[in-house]
């Protein structure tokens, strides 16, 4: 769905470059997370993706179009949620929805349902001005699907929002995605990406430094430990087994059956930790 | 069909912005001032200043003289004040000149150092000669000085500056045309820069709003071209300017202007401007940062005006500014037969000249959409 080879950009147009020769392929109903701190080169790939930025040096093909001579109908293939709520102020959410609508060549989603989805049902009427910051950004959300896009970008999809309504965007993300929607996440949001992304690349100082599943970069870089702690004889105990020493793995199993267990938690590596492991960059 | 919903959208988007209310609102205060502070013809009577140092006899023969040409056939006494202080005056007047006999040297003096208005001190010599002394301030040209020296030292009889003045040809700048009054004339400055160059202005403040909101960025990742979006703004302009110059034009001027070449005009005429303005705003971020040069092309475009009422003073280079063209162009769609094929020419002038800018503009949108 996505294929970029050999990207480059500069926005001093000389070489100091934001992007510097990334390579990367996003398959058909892929969730493909992009992660990075802040001024990775994160949104300069996002904009020369859909065509926000022009293409300076590269390959870049997406939904089947080649970024170089980018056509108009090649939008009605995408859909893009920003990371800064850029709706009509002044119009509101269902007229941003309704006018959005008209502006692409295939059969639109009827704005009352996204509407609907993003939660905002009872205030389609109000003008999005008079939308907090978080009403805004599902408005942004719901805009981006308007057109049943086949290619979804999406920018930092959950900032700003409290946790019961990214859990609701999260699980559209997934549900869409299970439709065939191929996702292109951006975020610096590790927890989001572990959870939805079925591959992510780690971007840092403009260069792509690993592109893997979380699940494959948890096995490669996490300890294959458990951590217990349970009430033996009313003290307090805290002990790691191996998950495959097999002889460990029968201890645990007799700690578990056997004792007042309070926590327990594998001791698998979160991206974030990979990320820094990799990178010696932090997130922010 | 999206350029048309891009333009009904940008329609309700103004009638809920301050802007369009604020153009209308200067229209409406724009024809309050015609009505009720531009007379219809300004008095462009000359004033002089003079006192008689004459023995009396002189001074009664120089007073009955000026009767002859007064309009009252008698002088009025009035006060006048220079200098913070009250002087008794004799007013004549004619046709062309009120004519104020000051009674002492002090009272000239006054004028002449505080007023800034030439006076004449008239008195006899040693030789019982009549003596001329004026008191110019500096700005009269050297045509006017020749001639004073001419007509009081007798270098020229009156017989041949009669005989020349007669032998000059006058050749009326308006042919067909009647001239307008000096209400009407003030209409092109208005319509130019209400109707015109505040598409330049307002243009820019409605991308820069839009800009800051990012709505530009959402648009351009739509199936619709951003030229759409570009040009359904300048609708909204051009709709707005015919309605400002509506309001301007008809309460003063009724049916006398050729209406169809004036919404010609303005739809040519708003659409380069507002092209121009979309070119300047590709290059800055905000309404800040390109003040600068908004105020550059403000300065421009006001210059014309300074020739728009002093016909003496038109150099070529005046004449190439784009307001200069549009000033003479309202002015002829709103005189009596007033020139059409000038009218035509600079409406084709500017569609071109706006098309040129406006493809450049959406070139240079294209390229920018994320600053």
């Amino acid at each position: 769905m996505i294929t970029v080879k050999n990207l480059f950009h500069s926005y001093s147009n000389d070489e100091r470059y934001a992007v510097n020769d990334i390579s990367f392929q996003v398959e058909k109903g892929e969730i493909f997370g992009f992660l990075g701190p802040s001024g990775a080169g994160k949104s300069t790939t996002q904009n020369i993706l859909v065509g926000l930025l022009q293409l300076q040096k590269g390959e870049v093909q997406v939904a089947g179009y080649d970024v170089k001579q980018i056509k108009n109908k090649m939008f009605n293939k995408i859909g893009m949620s920003f990371e800064q709520s850029n709706v009509y102020n002044k119009m509101s959410g269902l007229e941003n929805l309704e006018f959005y609508g008209k502006l692409f060549d295939v059969e639109t989603r009827e704005p009352m349902d996204l509407i609907r989805m993003v939660g905002l049902d009872g205030k389609e009427k109000i003008k999005a001005g008079e939308y907090s910051k978080g009403m805004k950004h599902r408005l942004t959300f719901a805009r981006s699907m308007i057109n049943n896009p086949e290619m979804w970008f999406l920018d930092e999809p959950t900032t700003g929002l409290d946790p019961a309504i990214a859990s609701n965007i999260k699980d559209i993300i997934k549900e869409e995605n299970e439709k065939g929607v191929t996702v292109f996440l951006t975020t610096h949001n590790m927890y989001i990406a572990d959870e939805l992304c079925d591959r992510v690349a780690f971007i840092v100082d403009g260069k792509i430094r690993l592109i893997d599943s979380p699940k494959q970069l948890k096995l490669k870089y996490g300890e294959k430990l458990v951590e217990v702690e349970y009430y033996r004889d009313g003290e307090l105990r805290k002990e790691s087994y191996s998950t495959v020493v097999e002889e460990e793995k029968n201890k645990l199993i007799e700690v578990i059956r056997g004792n007042d267990i309070q926590t327990m938690h594998t001791k698998e590596a979160t991206l974030e930790e990979i990320f820094i492991k990799v990178t010696g960059r932090g997130l922010v | 069909m999206k350029l048309w919903y891009s333009f009904i959208k940008e329609m309700k988007l103004s009638s809920k912005s301050w802007y369009f209310y604020i153009e209308l609102g200067m229209a409406v205060v724009l024809l309050l001032i015609l009505i009720f502070v531009v007379p219809e013809n300004f008095d462009t009577k000359g004033e002089q200043y003079i006192y008689l140092d004459l023995p009396q006899v002189v001074v009664d023969r120089f007073k009955k003289d000026l009767l002859e040409e007064d309009l009252y056939g008698a002088p009025r006494f009035v006060e006048v004040e220079a200098n913070n202080t009250i002087y008794p005056a004799e007013l004549y007047e004619t046709e062309e000149t009120e004519i104020y006999l000051l009674n002492s040297m002090e009272a000239l003096n006054a004028f002449s150092d505080s007023e800034r208005v030439p006076t004449v001190h008239i008195r006899v010599n040693e030789s019982n000669q009549i003596v001329q002394t004026y008191y110019l301030q500096g700005y009269e040209t050297q045509k006017l000085k020749n001639l004073l020296l001419v007509f009081q030292n007798r270098k020229a009889g009156l017989d041949v500056i009669e005989e020349y003045s007669e032998n000059i040809v006058v050749k009326s700048l308006y042919q067909d045309t009647e001239p307008l009054n000096d209400r009407e004339n003030v209409i092109p400055v208005f319509l130019t820069f209400n109707g015109s160059l505040m598409s330049l202005f307002i243009i820019a403040a409605y991308i820069f709003l839009d800009k800051d909101e990012g709505i530009i960025k959402a648009y351009a990742v739509t199936a619709s071209s951003v030229w759409h979006y570009l040009l359904s703004k300048i609708g909204v302009i051009i709709i707005t300017s015919i309605v400002t110059t509506m309001i301007v034009t008809v309460p003063i001027m009724g049916l006398q202007p050729n209406y169809p070449a004036m919404l010609l005009f303005l739809v040519t005429s708003g659409f380069f401007a507002a092209s121009l303005g979309l070119f300047l705003t590709s290059y800055y971020k905000d309404i800040a940062q390109a003040f600068g040069a908004l105020y550059i092309v403000i300065v421009i475009m006001i210059m014309p005006n300074i020739s728009y009422f002093t016909p003496s003073w038109d150099p070529d280079w005046v004449k190439i500014i784009p307001s200069y063209v549009m000033l003479q162009s309202f002015k002829e769609i709103i005189s009596v037969n007033g020139n059409m094929s000038y009218v035509m020419l600079a409406s084709l002038g500017f569609a071109v000249l706006g098309m040129d800018i406006f493809i450049l503009a959406n070139y240079r949108f294209k390229k920018t959409l994320t600053l």
